[in-house]
């Protein structure tokens, strides 16, 4: 085999056919590392290439993909991640989910760059991965299981607690269409659905033991890279900041933070600030709640916590997070205030395997259909009223078993609001059918557009800008010149926001190629493109990523690809849109009061930034050639769906 | 002999600390030659263990070709060219703190005195310590307790 001329990657992936139960070990393409880096880049490529429109989520011909980055398993922070990359179930196009923990890792040392599954299997299975070694074992005793037992049943299968699982629950085997992948137990894949895909797949789990070693094309270079990252990460201003609030409280600490801006998530995105905000805030969550603080492999952030509640009705609960994420999408957007049932749900959510941003969308989307009449107590089996934590609780568990409303439920609320009907619509809050994450356009107006233009749907992690959040002003006239930094630090100025999210998307497009955490780069705002212009020469040894124009060039090839991946099936800009709760209704009360989302004018300076059709919002042949993406504009074109020009 | 204690309250089970080394020694990254190691018990348990330079090691008793011995300052040391990679360093040791790696035994030397773990530990959960300065803060940290009623009696916070 040809020695992989680049370093940072193995060189080599594998292949797993789960319909004929065999398993290829192929070279890495040397292109996929030159134009799309790694990590979810990469991974773009085989996805558009090998999973065309008709493509059911769900059928053996969907591709999941595990992917990890050059940077991946080196000691350049925090690099310890992968991505999962498919066609999602929950909302039928580019489905795509970051995590952290150990197994991105150690699939780099067992000397693997990627997993292309494919197919499915007859009977449940596993992929074992113990170097090289690779095989599909029987996973009969494994169903039905959930993510902590399955990881633990693993790990005495091989007789070694090293091993690094990434499974799913029996949320996952039941097709709820946002179940995650659990990895190392606490960490998810979260959004989208892959968990389904694995579900559909009869595939439980993969686990890796990998004894291997990442090598580097500059051993001194990354080594002197890292020192100034561990600095950078650890003390100075931003260090300082960091630990406050990060290695302090989690990303919790964020819950304070957003009330008093504005921007906290509540009643279904309703408002955006939560009168008992504290009783599900940093300072409760670390006076009575954190028992142990955690982080994933090699970061300097540290932001994982364990929490363990000591008394009242969930008393014995003892798990890692919640997240912000989720005591927004479980508490305040629920409107409640008992933190132990969050951390409960938060919990059950880990163990059945479902995504916590979009099993909290469905159980208030349930909370505001109980509450105008939608769904009875009959049809429900209960009363469901905003704030019970209870209730709450009780439906997590019959979402993911699919039991009566969860079987409703487990389909997304785009979906849920068509079944139930009754203009229950107008408070599924999704974009493109993804259950919108814990932020809120109206007081943070990018946000909105970052919402709507997001390629999976309604998340923040492909595009959010904290600059304009907390108006990082030294930051914003260093990135974007004086000239324009007034509007751009202000959060409620629609003003050049088309630009600074094009320009984040971009930045996280390199993020999610490294593959490195959005901390760092959303917040604090440190990593820029010639930082990653500094480590990536140096750790692949390829030159031309040397030069921020060429890692700018990479990062508009693989948004414009995945962009391609939707246009494909349909979407343009009549999709880039938000619920009319944002676009229409006023923010009822706090800083931000009377606000709406003013998108349009947005939407048409990124689509101008991109170089894409203001009007349909599709791309166009010259732009897709500036990026090398010229078979693209042809296949495009085939499918009707480029804009002239 | 100062060797690298690891408080356990503080680590987090990043493993820098294992990428660090690994670094440092092979020039590539990989766990599985780092002389230091962070373990994570489930469900709240990380801790980093790594050799405690011990005053009578017994790796060094254990090894049949002597080629483990304890340095006049101190250092326990492994001379590659007489080991033979037996292991038996591995089965003697009680902390799981070395281990046979391509056919050498290859364990802590704390980096000429400037390990690279430490600094690239985020948390500050590792530190060069004596064992005498490892006693000092404990006995500091008992005093803390004892004397915390009678200085609240004080109106001492």
């Amino acid at each position: 085999m040809m020695v992989f001329p680049y370093k940072g990657y193995t060189g080599r992936y594998l292949r797993a056919d789960l319909t004929r139960g065999k398993i290829a070990e192929l070279p890495l393409e040397r292109e996929w590392a030159r134009h799309y880096i790694g990590g979810s880049g990469m991974a773009s490529r085989i996805l558009y290439d090998e999973v065309p429109p008709k493509v059911d989520p769900l059928s053996p011909k969907n591709l999941l993909i595990f992917a990890t980055g050059p940077i991946t398993g080196t000691v350049y922070p925090p690099s310890g991640r992968y991505c999962v990359v498919t066609k999602a179930p929950l909302t039928g196009i580019w489905g795509e989910a970051h995590s952290g923990g150990y197994f991105g890792p150690d699939l780099k040392y067992a000397g693997y760059d990627l997993i292309v599954i494919q197919g499915r299997s007859a009977k449940p299975v596993y992929l074992m991965i113990d170097d090289k070694k690779v095989e599909l074992r029987s996973a009969k005793q494994l169903w039905g299981k959930n993510t902590s037992e399955t990881t633990t049943m693993i790990e005495e299968e091989f007789g070694d607690r090293r091993v690094r699982v990434a499974c799913i629950g029996p949320a996952g085997e039941r097709l709820v269409k946002f179940a995650c992948i659990m990895n190392d137990r606490s960490r998810a894949a979260g959004r989208t659905g892959a968990g389904a895909v694995m579900g559909s797949k009869n595939l439980k789990a993969v686990a890796v033991r990998g004894t291997g070693a990442v090598e580097v094309a500059d051993f001194d270079r990354v080594w002197k890279l890292t020192e100034e990252a561990h600095e950078r990460y650890t003390r100075g201003e931003w260090g300082k900041a960091s630990h406050d609030s990060l290695y302090r409280y989690g990303t919790p600490g964020l819950v304070k933070w957003e009330n008093e801006i504005g921007r906290l998530p509540t009643k279904g995105h309703y408002a955006g600030v939560f009168e008992y905000a504290d009783d599900i805030g940093p300072d409760r969550f670390e006076r009575e709640f954190i028992t142990h603080r955690r982080s994933c492999m090699n970061c300097r952030i540290q932001c994982k916590k364990v929490s363990y509640v000591r008394s009242g009705p969930y008393a014995g609960t003892l798990s890692e997070g919640p997240e912000y994420e989720t005591i927004v999408a479980l508490g305040s957007n629920c409107m409640i205030r008992d933190f132990p049932a969050v951390m409960r749900a938060n919990q059950l959510c880990n163990l059945y395997g479902m995504d916590t941003i979009s099993c909290g969308g469905a159980v208030s989307f349930a909370m505001e259909c109980f509450e105008r009449g939608a769904l009875s107590e009959r049809e429900l089996g209960m009363q469901l009223r905003w704030g019970d934590g209870d209730a709450m609780v009780k439906l997590v568990e019959m979402i993911a078993a699919r039991k009566e409303i969860g079987n409703v439920l487990a389909e997304g609320v785009r979906a849920a609001a068509k079944r139930i009907g009754k203009g229950s619509g107008r408070w599924a809050i999704h974009v493109k059918g993804l259950e919108i994450s814990g932020q809120d356009g109206r007081p943070h107006q990018s946000a909105g557009l970052t919402h709507a233009i997001s390629v999976i749907g309604g998340a923040h992690l492909r595009a959010l800008s904290s600059l304009d959040e907390l108006d990082y002003r030294d930051t914003i006239i260093v990135r974007y010149g004086k000239a324009k930094s007034k509007e751009l630090g202000d959060r409620l100025s629609t003003k050049y926001k088309g630009m600074l999210v094009k320009d984040v998307e971009d930045l996280y497009a390199i993020v999610d190629a490294l593959i490195t955490c959005k901390y760092g780069t959303m917040w604090p705002p440190v990593y820029y493109f010639d930082d990653y212009a500094r480590i990536l020469p140096a750790v692949t040894g390829i030159k031309e990523f040397g030069r921020v124009k060429e890692v700018r060039m990479a990062a508009e090839r693989i948004v414009n690809l995945k962009r391609a991946f939707n246009a494909r099936l349909g979407l343009d800009r009549k999709d880039d849109t938000l619920p009319e709760r944002f676009l229409k209704n006023p923010m009822p009360h706090g800083p931000a009061k009377g606000r709406v989302v003013d998108l349009e004018p947005m939407l048409d300076e990124y689509y101008r930034e991109r170089g894409w059709d203001v009007r349909t919002g599709l791309q166009k042949r010259s732009t897709l050639k500036k990026f090398g993406l010229a078979d693209v504009a042809r296949d495009l074109a085939k499918y009707k769906r480029l804009a002239k020009g | 002999m100062p060797y690298i204690f690891c408080y356990p309250e503080r680590c987090t089970g990043c493993r820098a600390c294992e990428l660090a080394c690994s670094g440092a020694h092979e020039g590539i990254f990989g766990p599985s030659n780092a002389r230091i190691r962070a373990i994570r018990e489930e469900p709240a348990i990380d801790i980093a263990i790594t050799c405690r330079q011990c005053a009578k090691p017994p790796c060094a008793t254990a090894c049949p070709t002597a080629a483990i011995r304890k340095r006049r300052d101190g250092l326990v040391e492994v001379d590659g060219s007489r080991c033979i990679g037996c292991g038996a360093c591995a089965e003697a040791c009680p902390f799981g703190a070395i281990h046979v790696f391509k056919g050498i035994a290859i364990k802590c030397d704390l980096c000429g005195g400037d390990p690279a773990c430490v600094r690239q530990c985020a948390p500050d959960a590792l530190k060069l310590m004596t064992s005498e300065q490892v006693a000092a803060e404990k006995r500091r940290e008992h005093a803390d307790v004892l004397m915390r009623p009678a200085l609240r009696k004080l109106g001492v916070k």
